[in-house]
């Protein structure tokens, strides 16, 4: 008559378990299903009903309710199919009530009663891995990403039902282990000249601050902004496991070798907000803000994305988390990413010296597009010009990612041993006692002040930065006049200056 | 009829007709003295031969509130309208062929009796054209010759930048020809320039007061511009554009034409690049202006440069930098320097006001 079935179900990036109650009792034949499932999972009566049809077992002609309990949240995808099947089964009293209680179910139904795998199977298994997980056999590698102790991949619902009723044992399907691998990222020594590009690239890295080039088409923008996840040092296995489950629960495939690279996304600007920092009708999925973290969030042409998406990256980027509310729920994902952006410096792209004849006009309506906020969250702004002929194909080769990324893990476990974070996330009120100036560094920065070409926002970043350097050379605590005049350099406004007269 | 207003204000008025070209203008004006002309106008009469009926219609349906409105407009500016017909109408356009009928004018009409030398050149410059045109506007100021140019974005209006930075008593006043209504400030960032012009120097217009800055009276200005210069000096200019439309007419007119060499190329330098391969004399000094002008300039007093000394490693930074637009990469890669150490001394130069940072390209200001 009655049954609870494990299941789970995906909140933004993490799964929560839940218990499928089925009743099949007294009253005219009917299948309800309640509890705040979404439209993916109402559509569940239909497939269950078919896929025991099809296993061959009788549909009961009574009043069935589902019941998806746990909190007052909406659940969705269809990963709960196999539950409810199951939770009919053992009210119907055709599977033992203990062998179903060992196990937590997880997959979706075929009409011919053959399991699937569902978005997100690395969180959903992760959140009941104490017990013996049943998961379709081909989503087996993905749940592997949870590294649940006991995973019992099936192909059928036949197949699960003939182990729970007659005890023969679990089919062997051989699962590898999940486990990190080193991937290959692109190497830095492809890139030719553009010696103050890969020095920004480099400070970017070291003190993990955002940075903005501006271009012309041809500078190599994109090229460079592909390397930086060279730069950072490789994920640890936690981080590792942690960026590939958000990509499990964003529906992405996901294999049982999990790159060690940092994750590097580079959304196409038409990308709506939902897809940038998360959420979505109903069910709230990860954005590439998420799946961005702990690496390289790239935005070519920053100034065609929507300038609604832009802002909506500004409060997420600030404190490493994005929060979707909704009125029923509200979900936390992660989003401690470094932002790199592209853009062009006006409409007409003129790559050769000075040739650009953009009216000042058109150039500053070029770039209103991004808000000051938003651009204040720029440590790093750089401006690039296409490598001469000579840079080209002259010279030696720069030097590899490899080299570069043990001088950046260098900065990075010099300044969480002495603030316990990354430099550009210094506060403000520690900077004195973490990044102290010279006085010929004070005064240097005080006159650009007072000269109005540095905001009080911008003297701060300009001295993270300034940190991220001298940490870089090997400078002793104190930030002098040198560190700090580059810093500066590397912060240009990106807004033409109209010459007045 | 009784003539109750100044003669000037017919001449504005007549400029300020609908449908006026300067060809008509010039016309009307040499047929005889704007006063009758007018009254003839308001008379119903066809004074002149091979000008359409439309024109016509148009030029009887004004009434005299045209010739006070004008005259008002003209009183609030505080310009003086010269005519082809009066005393200070300058000498060097009188016989010109397309001289212009009727001339507006703000400030000192004895600029004309200078001698005058016409900087033009791209608004789209190098920061070292528009220190130069700067420079070479200051140094012909301060030994008396005028400067004339179109206060245009870019060069020109930098060429006048460098003559009013002298005062009033050290250089001589400089003269702008502009393509708009003089109360019609274009472009609108140089209003301070402008007034200051009228202040000190010369601004003067074909165009009546309230004329918009329509594209086609640019071209149309810069044959003033090259027939009320003695020598013309184009500083930067693209292949095409404004600056050659002057060229052409300086050299229409036996003007001499000289050019200032630019790094080949350099967008903006390849006009004036052009114009030294055709054979015209290069500036790289105004020495070389003011021998074209027959001036003596072996008295001039050597030229005290400003800006604070250069260190050494700036002078190996700017001797790296040399005199076309550079990345900080090839600077870098000149000078042997790292990367950290040019973006800072190119930090401290453009401080010092030695160089200039254009979407990424520096360049050394310098001669």
């Amino acid at each position: 008559m009655y049954a609870a079935i494990r299941s789970a179900t995906l909140f933004g990036t993490r799964g929560t378990p839940i218990t499928v109650e089925a009743h099949v009792g007294k009253g005219l034949p009917g299948f309800t299903v309640v509890g705040l499932p979404d439209e993916g999972c109402r559509e569940s009566r239909d497939r269950v009903r078919a896929a025991l049809l099809s296993s061959g077992f009788e549909w009961p002609l009574r009043r069935i309710t589902i019941n998806l309990a746990g909190g007052g949240e909406r659940k969705g995808g269809a990963g709960m199919d196999l539950a409810i099947a199951v939770g009919l089964l053992v009210a119907e009293g055709i599977v033992p009530v203990d062998a179903a209680e060992r196990c937590a179910f997880i997959a979706e139904l075929g009409l011919d009663g053959s399991l699937r795998p569902t978005a997100g199977m690395a969180p959903l298994v992760d959140a009941v891995s104490q017990f013996e997980v049943v998961v379709a056999a081909s989503a087996a590698a993905e749940s592997m990403l949870a590294r649940p102790s006991r995973l019992r991949p099936v192909t059928s619902l036949l197949e699960l039902v003939e182990v729970l009723v007659d005890g023969t044992p679990w089919p062997n399907v051989a699962v590898p282990s999940a486990h990190v691998v080193v991937d290959a990222i692109a190497d830095m020594a492809d890139v030719r000249g553009q010696s103050s590009a890969r020095l920004a690239l480099e400070v970017a890295a070291s003190g993990f601050h955002h940075m903005l080039m501006m271009g012309p088409p041809g500078a190599g923008k994109s090229m460079l902004a592909r390397r930086l996840p060279g730069l950072l040092p490789r994920l640890t296995e936690d981080e590792a496991f942690t960026c590939a489950m958000v990509r499990s629960a964003a529906g992405m495939q996901v294999s049982s070798a999990i790159a060690s690279s940092p994750p590097f996304r580079s959304p196409h600007h038409n990308i709506s907000m939902a897809a940038m920092v998360g959420g979505g009708s109903g069910h709230i999925r990860p954005g590439e803000l998420s799946l961005a973290s702990n690496g390289v969030l790239f935005l070519d042409e920053m100034g065609e994305f929507p300038p609604t998406v832009l802002d909506s990256l500004r409060q997420p980027l600030e404190e490493g988390v994005v929060n979707i509310s909704r009125a029923h729920s509200s979900v936390t994902m992660p989003a401690r990413c470094l932002l790199v952006a592209a853009t062009n410096p006006c409409p007409c792209g003129e790559t050769s010296p000075l040739g650009c004849m953009c009216a000042i006009a058109i150039r500053q309506r070029y770039v209103r597009r991004f808000s000051g906020p938003l651009i204040d969250r720029f440590d790093i702004r750089i401006k690039l010009v296409k490598p001469s002929t000579a840079e080209l194909t002259g010279g030696t080769a720069g030097e590899s990612s490899v080299v570069i990324a043990e001088r950046v893990a260098r900065v990075h476990q010099l300044s969480i041993q002495r603030q316990g974070c990354l430099n550009s996330a210094i506060p403000a009120d520690l900077l004195d006692e973490v990044a102290p100036l010279s006085r010929d560094a004070m005064s240097w920065l005080r006159d650009r002040l007072d000269e109005g070409r540095l905001s009080g926002r911008g003297y701060h970043r300009v001295r993270r930065v300034a940190r991220t350097l001298a940490d870089m050379n090997g400078a002793e605590i104190v930030v002098n006049t040198e560190w700090v005049e580059a810093a500066f350099g590397m912060r240009v406004p990106i807004t033409p200056t109209i010459e007045r007269h | 009829m009784a003539n109750r207003y100044p003669e000037w204000t017919y001449s504005a008025a007549l400029a300020a007709l609908p449908l006026q070209t300067p060809l008509r203008l010039r016309r009307l004006i040499t047929l005889d003295t704007p006063s009758h002309v007018w009254d003839m106008l308001q008379a119903g009469e066809r004074p002149l031969v091979g000008i359409n009926d439309a024109v016509w219609r148009a030029w009887h349906g004004v009434d005299a509130s045209l010739l006070v409105s004008t005259a008002e407009a003209c009183i609030d500016s505080s310009m003086t309208v010269v005519s082809m017909r009066d005393a200070p109408y300058p000498p060097s356009l009188l016989g010109d062929p397309s001289a212009p009928g009727v001339l507006f004018m703000i400030g000192d009409a004895g600029a004309f009796s200078n001698r005058r030398v016409g900087i033009i050149g791209t608004r789209h410059a190098t920061q070292r054209g528009k220190y130069f045109a700067q420079l070479l506007g200051k140094q012909l100021s301060a030994v008396g010759v005028s400067v004339v140019s179109g206060l245009a974005r870019g060069i020109d209006v930098e060429s006048h930048v460098g003559a009013l930075s002298l005062s009033s008593e050290e250089g001589s006043p400089p003269i702008a020809i502009v393509a708009s209504g003089l109360d019609m400030v274009y472009p609108p960032e140089h209003e301070r320039i402008w007034g200051e012009m009228g202040r000190r120097g010369l601004l003067i217009s074909e165009s009546p007061p309230g004329t918009a800055p329509e594209p086609h009276r640019f071209p149309m200005r810069n044959r003033i511009l090259a027939a009320l210069s003695e020598v013309l000096v184009v500083v930067e200019s693209r292949a095409t554009g404004g600056s050659m439309i002057t060229v052409r007419e300086a050299m229409k007119r036996d003007i001499t034409v000289l050019a200032v060499p630019g790094a080949p190329g350099i967008a903006p330098c390849e006009g004036t690049n052009n114009l030294l391969r055709d054979g015209c004399g290069p500036v790289t000094d105004v020495t070389d202006v003011l021998v074209a002008l027959g001036l003596d300039h072996r008295h001039m007093t050597d030229w005290c440069e400003g800006r604070p000394a250069l260190q050494d490693d700036e002078r190996q930074v700017m001797t790296a930098l040399g005199r076309v637009p550079r990345s900080m990469d090839e600077i870098s890669l000149d000078a042997s320097l790292s990367v950290v150490n040019v973006a800072v001394i190119l930090g401290r130069l453009e401080a010092k006001g030695w160089v200039a940072n254009t979407h990424g390209w520096w360049e050394a200001l310098v001669a």
